[in-house]
């Protein structure tokens, strides 16, 4: 089943679990034109995140997994599963900005071996 | 962030465009020397214009040529394929350090600034070019971003300096016998202060280390579209970035030493090694993801590339995609220089809208006796950053054997 229908909204199959059981838990993927990153962080949950750092755009696809988020390798911006940026250590020391960057997230979630993405709310 | 509209008038580059008309008043890289042995005509792909070098009765020239279909942007047509477009415009070109450069603006072109790299002598000067698939400004943007190369270029373990020989970062700093790339990754939060210059910004980096040390790093911007950067205690990288079109660009570097000659054949076979010809496409690139290794970047390095800190750039801004899309960008504190250049890209913009030419940065006859810039590293006492710098600059100058005065 490629969708279905909960309480949430629409759930829509866009990948297995078993495309990121190998050593890097990181997939690109493509959703209504967009381009996001599904990635499993060190808690073993997943994000679906907008692929493009906030920052200056760099491609987040070859962040550095760590610290159970991702890392972009442009300026070590920091993004936990739900895009919420939690670290940007070229910044002054103090700085919050952090706190008012997100990348675009889609909720996810798994089933039987299959991972599907909240494609529109109810 | 910025509109739509802005991040079109600062980075496109045809004839008609913004700052396609600013780039046209300047001379532009268009070829290296070493590429006329492939034969004349040589195919040129220059700010969205499709043209050839030929030779004219001064020396050299460029003119138009015929281009059919729609090819690769970068594709250059051997010799005995190409079509010369007799009746389109010529350029004038002339032949600096290893570059053949060109103008394909209105009316006079700029005297060339008595810049380092354009003063010392061929056996000290090295010319080099590498294809980047993005847009020109994203790529100059790169090179005055201090902050970036703590993080993008960071290894995690050093290399032997001793070993480091033509290559960026790979030197000790100043005369102590830390290597760049540990003061890189130490101190990941330098203090960036810019000043706006005659020919540009002046764009100091301030890691500021223990026991009251500061390391000082001096980059340069020069307007409108190069940089010039320290790349081991003996060496300069001056670095033009280039439009082909709107979304592909070429980097050319002079690498100016000061004190031994280059070992231009090192130098060439270095980096040979990383790009194809003609068109200099650099083998690591999008389409075989960077040779991208996860185990390489848990260990060694933070892309995971490789050690080549060109790879690093070329992919920090050719994921950005073609033209990065500046409307969903968040620029910090680290980002102070590109937020400072944008506005003299963008004042020089009106200028020249307003046919005030004579404002122009680098367009005036005193730019030609501009000298410099200071491009250096220095460790120095925290209280004394200041004429430390300016002063190891002195040391080095005086001791060229070259007369790199200033």
């Amino acid at each position: 089943m490629a969708k279905y229908l909960d309480e949430d909204g629409v759930w829509l199959k866009i990948s297995r679990t078993a495309e990121l059981e190998g050593p890097r838990p990181l997939l690109p993927l493509e959703l209504g034109n967009k381009r996001y990153v599904l990635f499993r962080d060190d808690e073993g949950y997943l994000g679906l995140i907008g692929r493009n750092c906030p920052h200056r755009g760099a491609d987040l696809c070859y962040g550095r997994l760590e610290n159970n988020g991702l890392r972009c390798p442009f300026h070590g911006w920091h993004f936990d599963r739900t895009g919420q940026c939690v670290e940007q250590p070229a910044e002054p020391e103090g700085s919050k900005m952090y706190t008012q960057i997100k990348v675009p997230m889609i909720p996810v979630t798994e089933r039987d071996g299959i991972i599907y993405a909240l494609l529109s709310e109810k | 962030m910025i509109s739509q509209q802005l991040n079109d008038q600062i980075t496109r580059i045809g004839a008609d465009d913004d700052a396609g008309m600013l780039l046209r008043q300047y001379w532009q890289p268009a070829a290296l020397c070493d590429d006329i042995s492939f034969g004349l005509p040589l195919a040129v792909n220059l700010l969205g214009e499709h043209l050839a070098l030929v030779e004219s009765l001064k020396g050299y020239k460029l003119v138009k040529r015929i281009v059919t279909g729609n090819p690769n942007a970068a594709h250059m047509p051997a010799a005995e394929e190409i079509t010369l477009d007799e009746d389109g415009r010529s350029y004038p070109a002339v032949i600096m350090k290893g570059i053949v450069f060109a103008y394909l603006g209105q009316g006079e072109p700029p005297k060339f600034p008595n810049f380092d790299c354009f003063r010392a002598p061929d056996t000290h000067v090295f010319a080099f070019k590498g294809l980047w698939r993005c847009n020109w400004l994203q790529a100059l943007e790169v090179g005055i971003d201090p902050a970036h190369a703590s993080f993008l270029h960071r290894f995690l373990e050093d290399e032997d300096p001793s070993k480091g020989y033509g290559k960026q970062f790979r030197d000790t700093a100043d005369d102590t016998d830390i290597p760049m790339t540990k003061i890189l990754r130490d101190y990941p939060r330098p203090e960036i202060l810019v000043d706006e210059t005659n020919y540009g910004l002046k764009i100091t980096a301030l890691r500021h280390m223990e026991n009251e040390l500061t390391h000082v790093r001096v980059t340069n911007q020069i307007f409108p579209q190069a940089i010039c950067i320290p790349m081991s205690r003996e060496m300069t990288i001056t670095q033009w970035h280039v439009p082909i079109d709107n979304n592909n660009c070429y980097w050319y570097s002079i690498f100016t030493s000061f004190d031994q000659p280059v070992d231009k054949k090192l130098m060439r076979e270095q980096r040979l090694k990383e790009h194809m010809l003609p068109d200099y496409a650099p083998i690591k690139n999008a389409g075989n993801n960077y040779h991208y290794d996860p185990d390489e970047q848990a260990h060694k390095t933070y892309t995971g590339m490789g050690l080549d800190i060109n790879v690093h750039d070329q992919w920090a801004v050719e994921g950005m995609g073609p033209i990065q899309d500046r409307t969903q960008e968040h620029l910090g504190r680290s980002d102070v220089a590109i937020i400072r250049y944008r506005r003299i890209l963008r004042k020089a913009i009106a200028d020249l809208q307003d046919r005030r030419t004579d404002s122009l940065l680098m367009k005036d006859l005193a730019a030609a006796l501009i000298k410099g810039p200071l491009s250096n590293d220095a460790i120095t006492k925290t209280s004394e950053w200041q004429q430390a710098s300016h002063a190891a600059d002195l040391v080095r100058r005086k001791l060229c054997p070259w007369d790199a005065s200033i």
